[in-house]
């Protein structure tokens, strides 16, 4: 009897490493979250495309249909003559430069449905952030045209600009990375990985973060953030002052609280 | 100052949101639990259908042997009843404990359907007891009617909890439209909450998949014991219970796709970004996983055919065409493994030529796909019905007649079913979505007409010998393996799909996940984990089976009277 028991045990874990092995050999795709931009006043064109060639060939989905042929028209490439969509762009509909169509495709895209496709693509503001949506505009538009999207067009980088300008009653953005509260977000958001190294990005000028949570308590990473200064971690000395003092103001409290969990769970 | 109030405010905004499991985090935890409990909860309301369906055989047709297998059924049940509950209640902590916040709002909107959730699970599992304790007790007359009616209260007891649990995760996945991040979860209705778009599909995709997957974990059973039987009483019992198991799984699963279709439907009119999610988005390849599992499932279930056939007499005649039937099979299977619109970027797409390979662009599309599974059908019906009328000669005196319309009939319809896939290739996609239709109502008409013509030719037929049930070789039983082990990871994989689809939300557009598993995981990851849950449930059901085993002698009864085919 035993010999059929390891039988039917190896038929069953055979079948299992088969079915895994298989899912494990074809391409993996995994979907992330949408990142929140931070596009601040100064933003240049080059800043909103590259933001944009991100969120085109990522988190935004279009290459599910835009590319293929038959679901949604070719952007990127020629489509039946014309060119790709920055060269068509601003024939589509009569009265409607490049910029505001483009921009009406993403946040309503059933108002102008090209003719011979369907009306399948949902609307992209539910999905992603209006930063998200001109940075998307301002890379269809290099694609064949010129990109005309400006940091004023953008109501985050507008509410920045009054707010440092000093204006009066300018609404502020909501923490760094748009308010997000994912913790790889707002570290890239607030620059962090500009000194440390976290999950494989990041320099060297600060501690290694990638172990923190073995080192550090919550509450002393909480410290750490706010008061960079009350600890400097041993070797890092010469770099005393280097790290700002702005986070506790910067951060909302979500953010800090989801930045501090993170770390700590860092082990 | 300030420092103090952020960190006070910081904790008063977060406290409780989340919570991280040691290890393997919070998302793997809650995975592993609910899968677990699902596909035991699949198994304890699977069963109880085929229970009362083989009960009514036993006492309508006055068949003991039917009685006592779904005696035998019940008894299975009634072990994996306990495991579903502890794995339920081990799901609910860990959602309690590390998604507070999210099971707070789904408690503010389900509350009262919790409540009579748990108390329609009291009267189900009394409702079972009785059903199970009082077999032998009223067994006679009156009192078995009484009975069997206790095993349709059980369904129907079943029935319902599954209706409610499935409304709490229709709801993550298709919330009513007018519903938005901003609506405090108080206000919402809840019976606007139950009544969303998923709900109906999933509840009657459930319900034939559960038939589906008892049959299958009894079928593996039964090879258990087949396999360690040591009389041939017992081989034959077991033999014949594994036949009737995978009968079961088989014969539903040919219908689950025609709920997956509505399922799928339902999800595109909700929301088109969710379907193409799906579709076609990050999840295309997981659809060629499941083509491969179902042509595994196809395969296997043939193949078991093919060597039942062996232990009836004058089945030798219908050999010959086996290897024409897995020819078909297995060209059936390639092209419906064929990948077709696979989520690519501009230099995939320039690597490859084009939107699509310039081969296998042609064989990935909807027409051939359809073609190829309706193919796939009609050839295992074949299989089923060359079995089923090897050990008789038809009498009637319209016997060669009826043949030979039922070979029209399956001619015809695969003659439907090529003719819509080829004009699918010159035709738009509106109209080709359409010619599904055609070629399933083909594929349906001619298994109900088939089966009507062969039932009316079977009256009175003369018989070849018995069936020697228990002279079964044990690569057969292993098929079985196979099948159980098939199912229940395909399971795994569409529940992924259908979870997966979400992506980072809690409730689709709705509350968003913020932890940092929030990201959907590539299918390595999700293999892994499936591979994973369907070891522990393995491992669980034979453990408890063993210790039915221990606990009781099996019911089958020693019987001179042969057993008949399913259906005859």
């Amino acid at each position: 009897m035993w010999a059929t028991n390891l039988r039917i045990i190896g038929v069953v874990l055979g079948t299992l490493a088969l079915y895994t092995l298989i899912a494990n050999k074809i391409p993996q795709v995994q979907s992330d979250v949408p990142r929140a931009l931070t596009l601040g006043a100064n933003v240049t064109p080059e800043q909103l495309v590259s933001a944009g060639d991100q969120l085109y060939h990522g988190a935004g989905g279009c290459t599910a249909c835009h590319g293929l042929g038959t679901r949604a028209p070719n952007l990127l490439t020629d489509e039946k003559g014309q060119g790709p969509i920055g060269a068509r762009c601003g024939k589509r509909e009569a009265g409607k430069d490049c910029k505001a169509y483009l921009h009406e495709s993403l946040a309503n895209p059933r108002a102008y449905v090209v003719p011979s496709y369907e009306p399948i693509m949902p609307e992209m503001g539910r999905i992603l952030s209006p930063q998200q949506l001109w940075a998307l505009v301002a890379f269809l538009e290099s694609n064949g045209g010129t990109v005309d999207v400006s940091a004023s067009d953008i109501p985050a980088a507008s509410a920045a600009s009054g707010a440092n300008s000093g204006a009066a009653g300018a609404p502020t953005a909501p923490g760094i990375a748009g308010g997000s509260t994912d913790p790889m977000t707002i570290i890239r958001g607030a620059g962090c990985t500009g000194c440390h190294k976290i999950n494989g990005e990041g320099g060297a000028i600060g501690p290694d973060l990638n172990h923190v949570g073995s080192r550090l308590s919550a509450n002393l990473i909480r410290e750490s953030i706010l008061n960079p200064d009350a600890k400097i971690a041993k070797g890092f000395e010469k770099f005393k002052g280097i790290m700002p003092k702005t986070f506790g103001n910067q951060l909302t409290a979500a953010q800090l609280e989801a930045l501090v969990q993170f770390l700590a769970s860092h082990k | 100052m300030v420092d103090a109030l952020h960190l006070l405010q910081a904790a008063a905004d977060t406290t409780g949101a989340y919570r991280d499991f040691p290890l393997i985090g919070s998302r793997a935890a809650v995975w592993i639990a609910a899968e677990i409990h699902l596909m035991f909860a699949a198994f304890v309301l699977g069963v109880p259908i085929f229970a009362v369906v083989a009960e009514a055989i036993g006492v309508f047709g006055k068949d003991q042997r039917y009685d006592r297998l779904a005696k035998e059924f019940t008894r299975l049940l009634l072990i994996a009843y306990s495991a579903t509950a502890l794995w339920g209640a081990t799901f609910t902590f860990l959602l309690a404990t590390l998604y507070p916040k999210f099971f707070a709002y789904l408690l503010s909107i389900f509350a009262p359907s919790i409540w009579v959730y748990g108390a329609i699970f009291f009267f189900e599992s009394f409702t079972l007891y009785l059903y199970y304790y009082g077999w032998d007790r009223w067994k006679y007359g009156r009192a078995k009617i009484v009975h069997w009616c206790l095993g349709i209260l059980l369904n129907i007891w079943g029935t319902i909890v599954m209706f409610i649990a499935d409304s709490w995760l229709t709801y993550m996945m298709t919330p009513p439209r007018d519903i938005t991040p901003e609506t405090s979860p108080a206000s919402i209705k809840i019976w606007h909450a139950i009544l969303n778009h998923t709900w109906m599909p999933i509840n009657i995709h459930r319900l034939i998949g559960n038939v589906v997957f008892g049959g299958a974990i009894v079928g593996a059973y039964a090879s258990y014991r087949f396999l360690a039987s040591r009389t041939d009483e017992e081989r034959a019992h077991y033999d014949w219970m594994g036949y009737v198991g995978n009968f079961i799984a088989m014969s539903a699963l040919i219908v689950l796709p025609f709920a997956g279709y509505w399922l799928g439907r339902e999800i595109y009119q909700y929301d088109q970004s969710l379907g193409i999610t799906m579709m076609g988005g990050f999840m295309s390849w997981l659809w060629v996983i499941q083509a491969f599992l179902i042509a595994v499932l196809f395969l296997a279930g043939n193949y078991y055919l093919w060597v039942g056939m062996g232990r009836i007499p004058g089945a030798e005649r219908y050999r010959p065409y086996t290897k024409w039937l897995l020819v078909v099979l297995v060209l059936g299977a390639l092209v419906w493994g064929t990948p077709h619109t696979m989520i690519a970027d501009s230099r995939e797409l320039a690597a490859m030529g084009g939107s699509h390979h310039p081969l296998l662009g042609a064989l990935g599309v909807m027409s051939a796909k359809n073609t190829a599974v309706n193919l796939m059908i009609l050839a295992t019906f074949l299989s089923f019905l060359l079995y089923r009328r090897a050990n008789i000669r038809q009498v009637v005196p319209w016997a060669k007649t009826g043949t030979r319309i039922q070979a029209a009939m399956f001619v015809i319809a695969a003659a439907i079913v090529l003719f819509f896939g080829i004009r699918g290739y010159f035709v738009e996609a509106i109209v080709r979505i359409g010619y599904s239709v055609y070629q399933v109502g083909a594929v349906l008409a001619c298994i109900i007409f088939v089966t009507l013509i062969d039932v009316l030719m079977a009256r009175g037929a003369q018989s070849l010998g018995a069936i020697q049930w228990g002279k079964m070789p044990p690569r057969s039983q292993y098929a079985l393996f196979i099948l159980a082990v098939t199912f229940t990871w395909l399971m795994g994989l569409m529940g992924f799909a259908r979870s997966g689809i979400r992506q980072h939300w809690h409730v689709y557009g709705v509350l968003q996940d913020t932890t940092p598993y929030a990201a959907t995981p590539a299918l390595g990851y999700a293999a892994i984990m499936i591979s994973t849950c369907v070891l522990i449930f393995l491992s669980l059901v034979g453990f408890i089976f063993w210790l039915g085993g221990l606990a009781e002698k099996s019911t089958f009864v020693p019987s001179t009277v042969e057993a008949p085919h399913v259906g005859h």
